[in-house]
């Protein structure tokens, strides 16, 4: 080994570290970046106020109504989505791997994994929010209900693919031992699959649940936003992208502070769920070790 | 349904006379046993006798079809797409691989124990509760007997009879194996199966195991494939070898070790191939 091809070697391996360095301070930089303007920005809109107060009192300064729906909204979505992803999942890991279907349902899962959410807005709103309106002689249309269906088909791709990205990565020695003892594939795939991947199945949905709280578009077909407190689902809702959108557009510099402070919510909440989940995770290691 | 009937051609009272052939009711008998995965054959017009209450080892280079062969004994290949098992395996003199033949029934009278220990998910109680609530719908307390016979049986009981609440993936890798042993036996079966039980074990773990194998022979009959020879010249009482699809060679284990009948056995066993 002659020591020119040694340096040579050193030096593209500096060089693919620095590259590597400069990609990761990029990324960390932004995120930095982000956080500092939202937390500026928003932070002098931060108090008491901001929970208590509705936004029909917009100089008041408050995010109430849009808080809840949000919630309400994203909870339900969940409800929604949650289970039936799982046992989509489930289908595609346990029955239907290998198989002409399963290859069809996951190249499906994928589309709507990646369809952009103001589609699924519009098609909540052609499919949920007009037949409600006709059905209910105009007295129900938009709705948190329709605004959380919506948010439920944004959902529900992302845990199909999680729980079956999760249920694949346990060994197939498993499933052996299981079926070897004569338990029927249901019975293995519920009380001992599941229950080995929940972690990462848990993972997924939350996730998931991040993924919603900063949708804005399809909202604003479906729940189209309130002024007034409301928890009817058959109502419209207020939700927290959606005053952000409407507030970012007005012209009082007030109204931006708040959105700005909705914003710092939205951000708090993913964070929060994102550690969340590696507590899960982390948990599920050592518990393993 | 065909009774099973001995391969040897001598009548069945010479058979009595000189006392070295089989029973005549064999717990296991294989029948022109052919395997196929998709296109290649695997297994080749396989025939073998396999004796209640003995222990046969199963040997062979690797990749001989000895695991599949295993495999077949539980049906537990058909998992897969593409596997196909043709030819006839007796048990008790019905065949297993006949599609009437119920898995439920098969997989209560034939467990299996794998190369790697695998608990299920769930505390140590509940590991071994979980087989039996699916076959028998006992009380409390015998169930709880029942865990507690099983655990005994597999030599585990007195290591985990403290923390059977807390989860079996805490055990070490030689306890969570003897765990899955007796997962298996708490279902009463009558044939064990054991895929190279212990070749993810130390050499303590292994000995206990093979204590045990000698134990549970007085009630079951046990078919164990492995990679080590000293092992199957400890364990065993008959030894089948396995090349390329075929059973060259089926024989006390004694005779397979000191006298083997055919040259392919001899050169394996003293290490010349595989």
């Amino acid at each position: 080994m002659n020591t020119a091809l040694q340096w040579r070697r050193h030096l593209l391996d500096q060089l693919a570290r620095g590259l590597g360095l400069c990609a990761t301070a990029l990324g960390l930089l932004l995120l930095v970046w982000i956080l500092w303007v939202t937390l500026s920005r928003g932070a002098s809109a931060l108090g008491p106020r901001l929970f208590t107060q509705i936004t029909a009192h917009a100089e008041q300064g408050g995010l109430a109504n849009a808080i809840v729906g949000s919630l309400i909204m994203n909870l339900l979505a969940l409800a929604m989505c949650a289970p039936v992803g799982v046992a989509a999942g489930a289908y595609l890991s346990e029955y239907a791997d290998r198989t002409r279907l399963g290859t069809v349902l996951r190249f499906v899962n994928d589309i709507l994994l990646s369809a952009p959410s103001i589609v699924l807005g519009l098609f909540v709103y052609v499919v949920v929010v007009l037949p409600m309106s006709r059905l209910s002689g105009g007295s129900v249309s938009f709705s948190g209900l329709a605004g959380a269906i919506a948010l439920a088909l944004i959902g529900l791709p992302v845990i199909v693919r999680s729980t079956d990205e999760m249920l694949r990565l346990l060994p197939s020695t498993l499933r052996e031992a299981t079926l070897a003892l004569g338990i029927p594939q249901w019975k293995l795939v519920v009380h001992v699959l599941l229950r080995a991947a929940s972690s990462g199945i848990a993972t997924g949905v939350l996730l998931a649940l991040a993924r919603l709280a900063g949708e804005t578009a399809p909202l604003l077909f479906s729940a189209f936003g309130n002024n007034f407190m409301s928890i009817d689902p058959l109502d419209k809702m207020a939700s927290l992208p959606v005053t952000i959108y409407q507030y970012t557009n007005a012209p009082d510099p007030r109204l931006h502070t708040i959105a700005w402070a909705g914003a710092l919510l939205i951000t708090l909440a993913v964070l929060a769920l994102s550690l969340l989940t590696r507590l899960i995770v982390h948990r599920h290691a050592i518990r393993h070790d | 349904m065909i009774e099973p009937t001995c391969t040897s051609t001598q009548p069945w009272w010479l058979r009595a006379v000189n006392g070295t052939a089989l029973p005549s009711h064999p717990k296991l008998a294989v029948r022109g046993l052919d395997f196929h995965y998709g296109d290649s054959r695997v297994l080749k017009n396989i025939e073998l006798d396999i004796a209640q209450n003995t222990v046969t080892a199963i040997i062979g280079p690797s990749g001989c079809g000895k695991s599949t062969l295993l495999r077949v004994f539980n049906r537990i290949y058909a998992i897969y797409p593409g596997l196909k098992a043709s030819g006839q395996v007796l048990l008790d003199g019905e065949n297993i691989l006949d599609p009437g033949y119920s898995l439920n029934r098969l997989r209560s009278k034939v467990g299996m124990v794998f190369q790697k220990p695998v608990p299920f998910p769930m505390s140590i109680f509940d590991n071994i509760a979980y087989g039996i609530g699916h076959h028998e719908r006992l009380g409390k307390a015998d169930l709880a007997d029942r865990v507690e016979e099983a655990l005994r049986r597999a030599a585990l009981w007195d290591e985990v009879k403290d923390k059977l609440k807390r989860s079996a993936l805490g055990l070490s890798g030689g306890q969570q194996q003897r765990l899955c042993i007796a997962r298996s036996i708490a279902l009463r079966p009558e044939v064990l199966l054991l895929d190279e039980p212990t070749s993810a074990l130390d050499p303590i773990a292994t000995s206990r195991i093979e204590q045990l194998i000698d134990e549970l022979k007085r009630d079951y009959t046990i078919l164990i494939v492995t990679h080590n020879m000293q092992q199957a010249a400890r364990v065993s009482d008959r030894t089948a070898f396995l090349y390329l699809g075929e059973l060259v060679e089926v024989d006390a284990t004694e005779k397979i070790f000191t006298q083997p009948g055919r040259k392919q056995t001899e050169d394996y066993i003293t290490g010349r191939f595989g």
